[in-house]
């Protein structure tokens, strides 16, 4: 076909120029396609975080801190004789009455809401007070429990967790005294389906053993609400009919900001948090990295992907302008100006498609590149009032408890500033959407140089071409 | 088949107009071969470009087969161009990246002609000047001759109403200048074209039909060149 074959003879007898244009092109395709998939990792390393530390589903929790009165200790007075404690309560978060949950339920653009009780479970030795000081440090043992609503098995703690082994909570076990364990927990413990557990002096069964994400903080036992808030006390007293988290899912993506403020008004003294404001607490290299992301790289992205427009631009009127006596003639013999336009449109159109071709190319190898060479990833999140703080091992670890028992009385205390920090695994998906964008972006650019020397073409009086010539 | 009445053509140079052509008239029949000569930047091929629709007079009126090019759209002039006017120019103007055949082939572009029309009409025509076995050649493998010879095809390709040619023996050597317009006139006899030749030298000019003087932007005719050899 004429048309192919002038493009190629065109193309051909300009090589260099061709290729500086398609060459152009590439490395903004490329890097607006490594760019893409970086930020895409990122985001994918956020929603992991995020996933984990929030729960599959979950859009919304609701806490409430803790009155300043009870300030999140509590205080064991030793006895004349050797004493064995047991206790399970919310040392970290403030309660909420459990009819809370409900309301919540009604909201507009709330699709649904479940409670759950996030305790902790502490046995410890509570040595005699006439007794000489223990010879070596016995600290207490602690456990994260979390008590789960049966009845909304897709929203809260278990809702992200992977059944390893065993079973999950039927609807008919809520007054049952069964537990589900962390597999972590599990492993450590020696716990495997139908072990039997003992939470505030209580025997459970085992019926499962979950997995959840890396990083995400997860209690080591689960056992139904009912139970929780029967063996459970707080500084007021039992946690009957308590709550501390509440996990809301919202109708839309969308509606995550209205709600929130919907329930922020409903309960003036919880607090509401949602992924972007959990997000906005997260620190360290992932954070960096997103706004790196963010900020420079599509910066970068977009300069030299308009760099590019422009050289392309610049070639394209340079090669018309030394064309005028073609273009002329060929309007001579009777080529309209738009056939010459597509002609030229036609050119520019085929370096688009091989700066195209190369941009994704070196779009792949950049985002292999990146990450491949990214360093290793960190998050590092608030962990107050959001999930279980970890004892840690040890005195003044950042689990966010601190505890001690020197010849005294037993003090436990919730720790406000505790984080938590997680290594993030970093990929740079490229998607087919990047690759169609980049595609679009490279036939888009291609086409605004091809228009620019079309321009100049449709200007082009015959007689003036052809006089240039003479 | 052409007919001039009252052409004027200005060009503005800054706040300066310049006259390129003044109260033209001129009539040139169908089949006749009209010589233009004169001093180079005295008009002659600003003529030429408005006998071909390339430029439009700034006043007059020029018909050609029935229609007023000065009052055309520019569509319908291109129309035009394309079926029934063949150019030949003193630089030959080829595509240079294009062979001589897929050069010849671009004047039935606009036509829409079929590819395998295209082909037997290109063959043929390339036959006719003597250059089949250069049909694949660039522009740039070619002689000067070989290369108007070329521009000669292209033009007559699409068997035009009119030929015009501005000075296309100006950049050849004598042998060559005797060739191609041996050829011209071969083809001119042969085909029964309407021939339109810018000229410098008087030994082509005196083989026309008649020869027109374009002297400071206006015509005369001279009568007393060779009678025509119909």
């Amino acid at each position: 076909m004429f048309f192919f074959t002038y493009v190629r003879r065109e193309l051909r007898s300009r090589m260099r120029q061709a290729v500086v244009t398609a060459a152009g092109l590439a490395l903004g395709i490329g890097l607006v396609i490594t760019v893409t998939a970086l930020s895409s990792g990122v985001r994918l390393a956020q929603g992991k975080v995020l996933g984990a530390l929030f729960g599959v589903g979950t859009d919304i929790r609701v806490t409430t801190a803790l009155a300043p009165a009870s300030g999140g200790m509590a205080q064991i007075t030793p006895e004349p004789y050797v004493r064995h404690s047991d206790t399970l309560s919310s040392p970290t978060q403030g309660t909420m009455a459990a009819s809370s949950v409900p309301a919540i339920a009604r909201l507009r653009d709330v699709t649904a809401a479940a409670g759950g009780l996030e305790l902790t479970e502490i046995k410890a030795t509570i040595p005699a007070d006439n007794a000489p000081p223990p010879s070596s440090f016995q600290p207490p043992v602690q456990v994260s429990v979390t008590g789960v609503d049966l009845g909304h098995d897709q929203l809260g703690p278990l809702a992200a967790a992977r059944l390893v082994s065993g079973r999950d909570f039927a609807a008919g076990q809520a007054d049952a005294s069964v537990a589900v364990a962390d597999s972590a927990y599990a492993a450590s413990h020696g716990l495997k389906t139908g072990s039997a557990v003992t939470i505030a002096g209580t025997r459970f069964t085992l019926i499962g053993i979950v997995r959840q994400a890396p990083g995400s903080n997860a209690p080591e036992l689960y056992i139904p609400m009912a139970r929780a808030q029967a063996l459970a006390n707080g500084p007021g007293g039992s946690l009957q009919n308590k709550v501390n988290t509440i996990y809301v899912q919202a109708a839309s993506a969308a509606d995550v900001g209205t709600v929130t403020g919907e329930i922020s008004r409903l309960l003036p003294s919880a607090t509401v948090t949602n992924s972007a404001s959990l997000a906005n607490g997260v620190a360290g290299s992932l954070k960096t990295t997103a706004q790196l992301a963010r900020s420079l790289g599509t910066w970068l992205a977009v300069l030299v992907l308009l760099a590019a427009v422009a050289v392309a631009s610049l070639l394209t009127l340079a090669a018309v302008a030394r064309r005028v006596r073609e273009f002329g003639t060929l309007k001579a013999l009777g080529w309209r100006s738009g056939r010459i336009t597509a002609q030229v449109l036609g050119e520019t159109l085929a370096m688009g498609i091989a700066g195209a071709a190369a941009g994704i190319a070196l779009g792949l190898g950049g985002a292999a590149a990146a990450a491949a060479a990214a360093p290793k990833l960190t998050a590092t999140v608030q962990t107050t009032n959001t999930g279980h703080g970890g004892f840690g091992g040890g005195l003044g670890a950042d689990g966010g408890i601190f505890s001690g028992t020197v010849g005294g009385p037993v003090q436990t205390f919730a720790n406000p500033n505790a984080t938590h920090t997680v290594a993030v695994p970093f990929t740079a998906p490229v998607t087919t959407g990047a690759i169609v964008l980049a595609v679009i972006l490279a036939i888009a650019a291609a086409l605004l140089a091809g228009a620019s020397g079309g321009w100049r073409i449709s200007q082009l009086r015959p007689a003036e071409a052809l006089a240039k010539v003479a | 088949m052409y007919a001039l009445s009252n052409v004027t053509k200005n060009y503005q140079k800054g706040r300066r107009t310049i006259p390129a052509l003044r109260s033209l008239n001129l009539i040139i029949g169908d089949g006749e071969w009209l010589a233009v000569q004169g001093r180079t930047g005295h008009g002659k091929t600003t003529l030429l470009h408005i006998l071909g629709g390339l430029d439009r007079p700034s006043t007059g009126s020029v018909t050609f087969a029935g229609h007023d090019l000065a009052q055309l759209r520019e569509a319908q002039v291109t129309r035009l161009r394309a079926q029934a006017i063949g150019f030949v120019f003193q630089t030959f103007n080829l595509v240079p990246t294009l062979s001589a055949a897929e050069n010849v082939e671009s004047a039935l572009i606009p036509l829409g002609t079929r590819s395998g029309e295209r082909r037997r009409l290109v063959a043929a025509v390339l036959e006719s000047v003597g250059l089949s076995d250069r049909a694949r050649h660039l522009p740039s493998q070619l002689s000067g001759g070989q290369q108007q010879r070329v521009a000669i095809a292209r033009a007559l390709v699409k068997q035009p109403q009119v030929l015009l040619a501005d000075e296309p023996t100006g950049n050849l050597d004598e042998d060559t200048r005797d060739e191609i317009t041996a050829l011209l006139e071969k083809l001119w006899r042969g085909l029964g074209l309407t021939l339109v030749l810018v000229t410098h030298d008087s030994a082509i000019a005196g083989r026309a039909q008649r020869v027109a003087i374009i002297n400071k932007g206006r015509l005369s005719i001279r009568h007393d060149t060779r009678p025509a050899a119909n």
